[in-house]
């Protein structure tokens, strides 16, 4: 790993975890190894080294979203949304730290006034609801999908498993024990309870 | 022929005051009761929930539903429906609620002073001075909200909203109907090929509006020569979503010739907002061997937009200036090896074009003089006030900006 992938991947997880504020250089220096010169050196300042940890977060969650898409073509519609609901609690388990970052509120404060945070949020959703779309769109197609507006009930749906993520994030709840329930309610949504 | 519309206050006699009018002028008269039965009629929700539109108080789940902007939709498009057929006298809530771009109207606000109003409760309704006064307070707090909402405006007797306020404490209702007669045949309120545009543009926008609001939007639309404009008042992330899902509602309707979204102007993008932020420095290089202190100082300078390195010695502040061209540098005087007075010296040598703010915490007069000489561009004591230094921070970059047109 190149030094400056060792410090985001470093940065990205004291992001995750202590929040931007509570992040420090001189931390991050520490754990990398990297005078906090070199730090400098690849990232212009702290909101900077941020913008690329979100750079990666959004990068790497999609990368896996397309890789997980290749491999199962020639599904049923509601197949394949049931696939991209089981595939985001997966990935919520093992990038959790890239999901923690995308569950702080501060990544969204900084969006408010800085269009690159706020461009990289933005991709982030649309990819995500796209793949939801499209599914439900394939399903409304091949007939196992009937619902009114395939891009409101994809903002419906991905709120619902997003949420469930929040739960096991935030340690609300053991999110794993509502996987079946999620997957019932997502599937009488999808068919209009057929 | 015109239309009039009359916003007035309770027991201030307007409503013998748009009898007058209409014996004169003929007119039909459009009540806010009509307009709205009909917009019940026509949109399905219920008459009290369209007539809290107009009460000060508005339902808790509001940000949610959206009844009450639902129900100002429904209205206004009613109302722009009902003027398509002609002259009326509009009087109520509803007579606010024709743009300002319509100019065949003529605005009139009927108010009076306290004392006349509660007389006029007795006379008209036999009430107490008590129980008028807790009437005229909630009915005036009412149309206070109800300005406020349409307008921004606190005040919902302003001047600036009518083209004549008519104090009925100082005139008969025959006074006050022969002024309204008056002004109604000048050539400001004559209907011209124009004005009667602005009144198709606002039947239109009344409808763009209505279909958007039945969808669950919330945003302002305005409409000139078929051109709609909808402007999105709150900050929304993903934004170019929002806007395809609108234009796709809006670009629908019969009569739209083109749709332009646009975010309200206290809604920031943050493109505007970097435009503000070219005044402050982007580029501050903190020196300081005081690690917390100039971490924290690099954060707050963060939440004012104004991007901050660190370097904690000299060595390595010498070598980012290098590489990293710094605008501004704030650095300390006293450092292990190389201290700040030797790195002024360097920097303004090699670096003229870099600002240098001395924030010491021991320095002297003399210190102070030397700096200045060296080229300094302030010297100032810890601890600072953050609000000082980015005051500072803005002149020297001021300083920048003018060497460098």
């Amino acid at each position: 790993m190149s030094k400056r992938n060792a410090i985001l991947a470093a940065a990205t997880r004291l992001f995750s975890r202590n929040g931007f504020q509570g992040t420090a250089m001189a931390e991050l220096s520490t754990i990398t190894g990297a005078a906090t010169g070199t730090i400098f050196h690849h990232f212009k300042n702290k909101e900077d080294l941020f913008l690329h940890v979100l750079k990666d977060v959004k990068e790497s969650v999609l990368e896996q979203f397309d890789r997980h898409q290749q491999t199962c073509r020639n599904q049923k519609g509601i197949e394949m949304v049931e696939g991209v609901i089981a595939f985001y609690l997966h990935l919520a388990g093992t990038m959790e730290d890239q999901f923690l970052i995308l569950h702080r509120h501060y990544p969204y404060q900084m969006a408010e006034t800085s269009m690159v945070c706020r461009s990289h949020l933005e991709s982030i959703y649309t990819c995500l609801l796209d793949i939801f779309e499209e599914e439900i769109k394939k399903g409304m197609q091949d007939g196992s999908i009937a619902v009114d507006s395939p891009r409101k009930t994809a903002m419906v749906l991905f709120a619902m498993v997003d949420g469930i993520v929040r739960l096991n994030t935030y340690r609300v709840y053991d999110a794993g024990t509502l996987y079946d329930s999620l997957i019932t309610a997502c599937r009488r949504l999808l068919t209009g309870g057929r | 022929m015109s239309v009039i519309t009359i916003f007035s206050g309770i027991f201030c006699s307007a409503d013998a005051v748009v009898r007058d009018v209409m014996d004169s002028t003929g007119y039909r008269l459009i009540t806010d009761e009509q307009v709205i039965l009909k917009a019940a009629e026509t949109s399905g929700m219920p008459e009290n929930k369209i007539r809290r539109a107009f009460s000060a108080k508005t339902s808790v789940f509001n940000t949610f539903t959206h009844e009450k902007e639902c129900s100002i939709a429904c209205l206004r498009l009613v109302l722009a429906t009902e003027l398509e057929r002609g002259p009326a006298v509009v009087h109520g809530f509803c007579s606010l609620l024709i743009p300002q771009a319509v100019s065949h109207v003529l605005r009139v606000c009927i108010i009076a002073e306290m004392p006349y109003r509660i007389d006029q409760a007795g006379v008209v309704q036999g009430l107490t001075e008590k129980d008028a006064s807790k009437q005229i307070h909630a009915q005036d707090a009412d149309s206070a909200a109800w300005a406020e909402a349409l307008f921004s405006v606190k005040d919902p007797w302003d001047n600036a909203l009518y083209d004549m306020v008519l104090p009925m404490n100082r005139m008969d209702v025959a006074k006050a109907g022969a002024l309204i007669e008056e002004n109604l045949i000048k050539d400001a309120v004559r209907r011209t090929e124009a004005s009667i545009q602005t009144e198709k543009d606002f039947l239109l926008a009344a409808t763009v509006e209505m279909a958007l609001s039945r969808a669950g939007h919330d945003v302002s639309v305005s409409a000139e020569n078929g051109a709609v404009v909808l402007t999105i008042n709150k900050q929304v992330l993903m934004l170019a979503r929002l806007e395809e899902d609108l234009k796709s509602i809006a670009g629908a309707i019969p009569g739209v010739e083109s749709v332009k979204t646009q975010v309200g102007k206290d809604f920031h993008q943050a493109h505007i907002y970097r435009k503000h932020s070219f005044e402050v420095p982007s580029r501050v290089l903190l020196v300081d061997d005081e690690r917390e202190f100039v971490q924290t100082l690099s954060e707050r300078l963060q939440l004012r937009d104004m991007g901050s390195a660190v370097a904690y010695d000299g060595e390595s502040a010498l070598a980012l200036v290098k590489e990293d061209e710094p605008e501004v540098m704030i650095i300390d005087l006293k450092m292990p090896g190389i201290d700040g007075m030797e790195i002024l010296k360097q920097v303004k040598s090699t670096r003229p074009e870099i600002e240098v703010i001395v924030l010491t915490g021991h320095g002297s007069e003399a210190d102070r003089k030397r700096c200045m000489q060296l080229g300094a561009f302030a010297y100032m004591q810890k601890p600072v006030d953050i609000d000082e230094l980015s005051d500072t921070l803005k002149k020297a970059h001021e300083k920048i900006q003018k060497f460098k047109t």
